[in-house]
């Protein structure tokens, strides 16, 4: 079994690789100090398991795990936390394993051992109950195996065309199999809905104008070109702008 | 634990709060009888021309006394709730005013009954006024002095309550369970390859529990809290390695000087919690004290991330607990001020120089 070792203290790795070496039988393939690096990671190294520890910089491992689950096939993942009675109480009863720090040799190669019969299917359950996780900081494209991470905060829109979105950020666009109207609930206050295929980020917008033919457009920063208003959303947004 | 007393004592008995005591609790009401008893004997022992007081004379007065007594506990037992309602002044003034009239009423009525019985237990007839007046302001008297005790007593035990809440606040917030079990964990991991480094990490956790445990207790120097803060700052060193910066400015400081502890070590922890540990790249803490002319200011900054996230919201109750200790301390002259700019965020204490 190759595993990946999640944590932002470079004392907590060394010592959970001391006591795996131990344990024997699992090679480490790799050490990741924050969410962002756990999900790249886990795209080239492609472990069969993941120690998370929760509290991590830049990404926290729960959310880390939250996108774990859209890879295939999705690591086992182990959650490794000080103290965290809340995200412990969501994972009891979940395939999911998890070990308190500091980690006992025992509870871990208990944990390691049912991380080795996990299958995708359990990890569905996961996935639900991870729903229930806090907004999402990075919106992850794993299109033709690259992984592509991009800040929530750095998304102008959100375009959805045939069966994919088109995130467009600052640095460029990316396509997500996820639907519009998901990504509208999850962050629906950092967002509005300008038309039935759009989500702008309010952040994002500089002004409403009229074309000649009588169309709609939203002028949004990062944004290549301006974006149409539908009729049934434009008075919304006309207050939303006036109050910018 | 005894600082926890009263709070039990209020959940057992829930009742307003107010500086007046229930007079139909039988300690109180006991109490009340037992004053007027002495009321009474004061009075008739004091040296009177009439010589030394007969036994029937006390009796009598006793009787009197007491009745009016227990008038004014059953009129103050009623108007408790309305009185808690008042401001403190009104109620005072409610509160006075009926047991003055009270007692006005309850002479004038013994008169008229003595007078029109013929009993002639009181004073010789013709002397109503004397009777009522003086039995109306020995009344006034003793009712403004227990009301002030009344007074005195309640803000006495609302400065227990307070303290003994903000004693049990600063436990709970001193016992951050992440940052214990991070440090076991970092302890287990220095035992293997680094013994020394193990060993000295536990003398800190044990200086700072130990200071944790007194909960902010007793007295302590501005040179103790800085070298608590070095033992705090030497544990997260050894978690966050080269991601914790800190830079010290504090030269100037009177080191000497008295403070309450377990001001400063709070501020470096939360620096540390929502500066660094949220930081990829980490960051640098600086402490930085000035002298002034009447006080000492001692600044924590850290840097802070462009966007926070969903873990690291803000834990107010180190800061709240801060506050409430200096106030308690010091009164206004001592503050914490909080100050967020563009990157970074700032914790300012000024403790007066005494």
């Amino acid at each position: 079994m190759r595993l990946l070792i999640a944590d932002d203290e470079p004392l907590a790795r060394e010592r959970l690789r001391a006591l795996i070496g131990e344990l024997g039988g699992i090679e480490v393939a790799g050490e990741a100090a924050d969410g962002r690096e756990v999900l790249t990671q886990c795209a080239t190294l492609q472990p069969d398991c993941v120690l998370l520890d929760i509290a991590m910089p830049v990404m926290d491992g729960l959310e880390a795990a939250r996108h774990l689950t859209g890879f295939d096939p999705p690591p086992a993942v182990i959650f490794c936390t000080a103290y965290d009675e809340h995200a412990l109480a969501a994972f009891e009863a979940s395939a999911v394993d998890y070990v308190v720090k500091p980690v006992r040799r025992e509870r871990l190669s208990a944990a390691l051992e049912r991380a080795r019969r996990f299958t995708g299917e359990q990890y569905r359950a996961v996935g639900e109950r991870l729903g229930a996780v806090p907004q999402r900081t990075h919106i992850c494209a794993r299109l033709r195996g690259n992984l592509k991470l991009v800040p929530v905060a750095d998304v102008a829109y959100f375009l959805a065309e045939d069966k994919y979105v088109a995130v467009r950020h600052a640095g460029g666009e990316v396509l997500v199999e996820e639907s519009l109207k998901a990504l509208e609930d999850e962050f629906g206050e950092r967002f509005v809905r300008i038309h039935r295929n759009c989500l702008v980020a309010t952040d994002r917008l500089s002004g409403l104008r009229r074309t000649p033919d009588g169309r709609m457009f939203a002028d949004v920063r990062d944004a290549p070109e301006p974006l149409e208003v539908s009729r049934r959303n434009l008075p919304a947004l006309r207050r939303l702008v006036k109050s910018l | 634990m005894t600082i926890d007393s009263p709070l039990v004592e209020r959940r057992r008995k829930p009742r307003p709060d107010t500086w007046l005591p229930d007079f139909c609790s039988l300690p109180v009401l006991f109490a009340l009888l037992i004053v007027a008893e002495l009321v009474v004997l004061v009075i008739l022992l004091a040296p009177h021309r009439a010589g030394a007081p007969a036994l029937q004379r006390v009796f009598v007065a006793s009787v009197y006394v007491q009745w009016l007594a227990v008038c004014c506990a059953f009129c103050l037992c009623r108007l408790r709730p309305a009185i808690a309602r008042l401001p403190v002044a009104r109620g005072v003034a409610m509160a006075y005013a009926s047991v003055v009239a009270i007692v006005a009423l309850g002479s004038a009525l013994v008169y008229w009954i003595d007078h029109a019985t013929g009993m002639d237990l009181t004073v010789p007839a013709d002397n109503a006024l004397r009777f009522v007046g003086g039995s109306t302001l020995i009344a006034a008297l003793v009712a403004a002095a227990a009301f002030r005790y009344f007074y005195v007593q309640a803000q006495w035990q609302r400065g227990v309550q307070a303290h003994a809440r903000a004693q049990v606040a600063a436990l709970q917030a001193r016992i951050r369970p992440h940052f214990l079990f991070n440090s076991m964990n970092t302890i287990a991991s220095l035992i293997r390859t680094r013994p020394q480094d193990a060993e000295r990490a536990v003398e800190d956790l044990g200086e700072l529990f130990r200071a944790t445990l007194r909960g902010g207790e007793g007295a302590s120097t501005l040179a103790a809290e800085i070298e608590l803060v070095e033992h705090y700052l030497a544990i997260e060193r050894l978690r966050f390695g080269e991601r914790l910066g800190v830079a010290w400015r504090i030269d100037g400081l009177p080191r000497e000087l008295a403070v309450p502890p377990l001001l400063l070590q709070p501020l470096v922890e939360n620096a540390v919690l929502h500066g660094i540990q949220p930081l990829a790249e980490g960051g640098s803490i600086l402490i930085e004290g000035t002298v002034e002319a009447g006080s000492v200011r001692i600044m924590v900054r850290n840097p802070r991330p462009a966007r926070p996230p969903p873990l690291a919201r803000g834990n107010r109750s180190a800061i709240d607990n801060i506050r409430q200790r200096l106030f308690y301390h010091y009164g206004s002259a001592g503050r914490l001020e909080l100050e967020e700019g563009a990157g970074y965020y700032a914790a300012t204490l000024t403790i007066p120089r005494a």
